[in-house]
């Protein structure tokens, strides 16, 4: 693995264990996505470039778009929380709770 | 230029650390813009400009923005700061998850240096991800007509989500 790969790859594990372990916030929660989504962008980037296939280069383009979409709908969903309850915390997400 | 590059990769890694293990929303933003800064100059350094500039415009200048405005509903009297030991532990304990599997599963060569970058040669020269990318238009037409559904779709996701009223996933507050 060269240190490209093991800086992506922590990056995404990172942002992933950020998302498990988010404490207050949703938003917390909606920005660990994103840099998940980040992560992976410059990873298929990598892909590209190392194994010169100049028609992978779309997949990158792609995903930022259906990202794009993730967090539009991750932001009505905060928006949505917010208008509710007030706030975003993540204690008034409780509707399933025994 | 290798300890260039290496230095992108550390601040990359170093923002999203900051964006998993944040104290508050605000400072969350902050390591998100240095990560997506850094990853940018890391594609940079790797020759694949178009790539580096979509992330730039579609990410950091459309998407980020989105997201630094709506930060707002997370408004606090008293926001944390980066000095909090729990913020500090969260930190510390993730890098030492990461650090423990790499020590665990074997420290495979990471320290190997070695780049690659995407100039074509030839009589008529072209970039490779431009033309990777234009080929969207050609033979990715299928995929380009999903994505562009995909995108219509979310807006009427998002009108139904925020609207409310009776039917809605909100009460009209």
């Amino acid at each position: 693995m060269s240190p490209l790969h093991l800086s992506f790859y922590s990056a995404f594990i990172f942002s992933g264990l950020g998302l498990a372990f988010h404490r207050t916030h949703l938003v917390s929660a909606l920005l660990c996505l994103e840099s998940m989504m980040l992560s992976m962008f410059v990873g298929l980037s990598m892909w590209s470039i190392e194994n010169q296939v100049s028609s992978f280069t779309m997949v990158p383009i792609l995903m930022l778009t259906f990202s794009a979409c993730e967090a539009g709908t991750g932001l009505a969903i905060l928006v949505a929380s917010t208008r509710t309850h007030g706030s975003d915390h993540l204690h008034n997400l409780n509707l399933l709770q025994c | 230029m290798t300890y260039l590059m290496f230095f992108l990769g550390v601040c990359f890694a170093v923002g999203v650390l900051g964006v998993a293990s944040n104290p508050s929303p605000y400072y969350g933003v902050v390591g998100l813009v240095l990560a997506s800064v850094a990853g940018c100059g890391w594609l940079l350094g790797l020759g694949v400009s178009f790539v580096a500039l979509v992330l730039f415009m579609v990410y950091l200048g459309g998407m980020l923005v989105v997201f630094v405005y709506s930060v707002a509903l997370a408004a606090e009297p008293f926001p944390g700061a980066w000095g909090d030991w729990r913020v500090i532990g969260c930190a510390v304990a993730f890098v030492a998850i990461v650090f423990g599997g790499l020590v665990f599963g074997g420290f495979m060569g990471a320290w190997k240096f070695g780049v690659s970058t995407v100039n074509n040669v030839g009589v008529f020269v072209v970039r490779s991800d431009f033309s990777g990318v234009s080929m969207f238009y050609s033979h990715g037409a299928g995929m380009f007509l999903v994505a562009g559904w995909g995108l219509l779709l979310t807006l009427f996701v998002v009108l139904e989500l925020v609207r409310g009223l009776s039917r809605g996933a909100i009460r009209a507050v």
